[in-house]
């Protein structure tokens, strides 16, 4: 049976709006009510103000949950020793990929200040998953496809498939159009009608699915997926298909290990 | 479980090619998600010009109209009176403020507020639309009038927290409650009662509201108030 991975996920509180359920233990649990099997996190602290610090505490979420949390190391362009911090912590068990965070950080995606870092990712052989955000300055999904078109061995995953409805439908052109371009699609402007769409211009196998869990509550984008008009194996490869042969050996399960 | 969906659109929407476009649309969606029943809004009450075009019924027995009304000096709104609106007596009605530009809180609309809350009708706003701080308006001057606060968002649970504490007409609905927990903690702060089930469909997701429902941590009864015995509480003219 196909493992279900949620491709983008966050523990910790956040200053701009109350999230009732920020722990990583209220989120694990309510994942294995539903059938999430696993959940890639990003820290809030490390997104929002301190990403050394953030990191660490990911790392930590990771170590309490093994197999239930991964993580995706936040990639600070402003910090001058991410690069040897970052390499460090690749090696960690659980740790999936660089996230990349351009409007909190305030620096485009295509800013030379991440080209280091998204070196890193690539020779490592990890994906980098960013936000991203139709008509963003920082972020807009033609600005991540320029990334991954300099970066090809690399594969990016846009955040949101960016977030916009009205940018969905270029978000999926310019995932089909470069094949190692991804579309994660957590967001509260997603429908399943929009997914349908996306699977069907951009292809089953570049759609991933996301909650950006504990912004947004996990059980809405599980339900999406759940019940959008795919096929039984679209729907595989949304689920965690395509997350499982991305993450490789660092896609570690633990309802699926042997006990 | 009987589940009531207490804001969708019925017709065509900007930006967007939607099943819901007619009845039997609609129909087949609420079929395939599960949802035994819907208040619906003719889209073109909401996108077209209330003063001018108004819409028949949905005409089905699983749907309900909810008109939208426009409340203004004789001739720039619809109807005319708000006696028309009290004699038809509508389950709820809606009314958009910001996006037909009227005074929610002028001397005419007021008028209104006083007759439909007088005749137990209830308001739907939209808070994507007015801002939640309009809707407390509303109902301080006219603490008798009952409102439905559709897509209220994630973003300002703490506002709606205290909107719902301090004013007891107020429901909300939980299509748009997207933070993590944040249905059962409102529920838990202010009783399932004054949640109802809503999404907001084919503009806002129905699907993930749905799968929701079905794994909410709250008691059974708590759940069933919330996918559909809140909102017949509500236009049944029963108080919170």
């Amino acid at each position: 049976m196909s493992p279900v991975v949620d491709a983008h996920g966050h523990v910790g509180g956040w200053a701009d709006f109350f999230v009732p359920e920020p722990d990583s233990a209220w989120l694990v649990d309510v994942n294995a009510e539903i059938g999430i099997d696993v959940v890639g996190i990003s820290h809030l602290v490390a997104v929002g103000r301190d990403t050394v610090a953030g990191n660490e505490l990911a790392l930590a979420e990771a170590g309490r949950h093994p197999g239930r949390v991964g993580v995706w190391l936040v990639a600070d362009p402003h910090l001058p020793d991410a690069v040897a911090l970052l390499r460090d912590q690749l090696d960690h068990p659980g740790v999936w990929g660089l996230k990349l965070h351009p409007d909190t950080h305030l620096c485009a995606a295509t800013d030379p200040r991440y080209r280091p870092l998204l070196e890193l990712a690539a020779a490592a052989g990890v994906p980098v998953l960013s936000h991203g955000q139709t008509g963003s300055p920082y972020s807009d999904p033609a600005d991540l496809a320029e990334l991954a078109r300099r970066h090809p061995t690399l594969p990016i995953l846009v955040g949101h498939a960016g977030l916009w409805q009205e940018g969905f439908d270029r978000a999926a052109r310019l995932a089909a159009a470069q094949p190692n371009l991804y579309l994660e699609i957590c967001g509260s402007r997603l429908t399943t009608r929009w997914l349908e769409r996306l699977v069907a211009v951009a292809g089953a196998d570049r759609v991933l699915f996301g909650t950006d869990a504990c912004f947004l509550d996990p059980r809405l984008g599980l339900g999406k997926v759940r019940l959008a008009q795919l096929s039984d194996a679209d729907r595989a490869l949304v689920l965690g298909g395509n997350a499982a042969r991305l993450l490789g050996r660092r896609l570690i399960i633990a309802s699926q290990e042997t006990p | 479980m009987r589940i009531f969906d207490a804001h969708r659109l019925l017709g065509s929407v900007p930006g967007d090619h939607v099943p819901s476009v007619d009845v039997a649309g609609m129909l087949a969606e609420l079929d395939r998600l599960g949802i035994d029943g819907a208040a619906v809004t003719p889209s073109h009450g909401l996108y077209g010009d209330p003063a001018h075009e108004h819409a028949a019924g949905a005409g089905h027995e699983r749907l309900t109209t909810v008109p939208v009304i426009l409340p203004a000096v004789p001739g720039a709104g619809w109807p005319d009176e708000p006696g028309v609106v009290v004699e038809s007596a509508p389950a709820m009605v809606r009314a958009c403020p910001v996006r037909h530009r009227f005074a929610l809180t002028g001397p005419v609309a007021l008028r209104w507020w006083h007759e439909l809350a007088a005749a137990g009708i209830p308001l739907a706003l939209d808070a994507h639309e007015t801002g939640l701080d309009r809707v407390g308006s509303v109902v301080a001057a006219v603490p008798r009038l009952r409102v439905l606060v559709l897509s209220p968002g994630y973003r300002c649970l703490r506002e709606l927290a205290e909107l719902l504490d301090v004013h007891p007409g107020v429901y909300a609905e939980t299509g748009t409650l997207a933070a993590a927990g944040a249905v059962e903690w409102l529920a838990r702060r202010c009783g399932a009662h004054r949640l109802v089930f809503g999404t907001g469909a084919p503009v806002w997701d129905d699907a993930g509201p749905r799968f929701q429902l079905e794994h909410l941590r709250l008691p059974d009864a708590d759940v069933e108030l919330i996918a559909a015995g809140s909102f017949a509480a509500l236009s049944r003219g029963e108080s919170s």
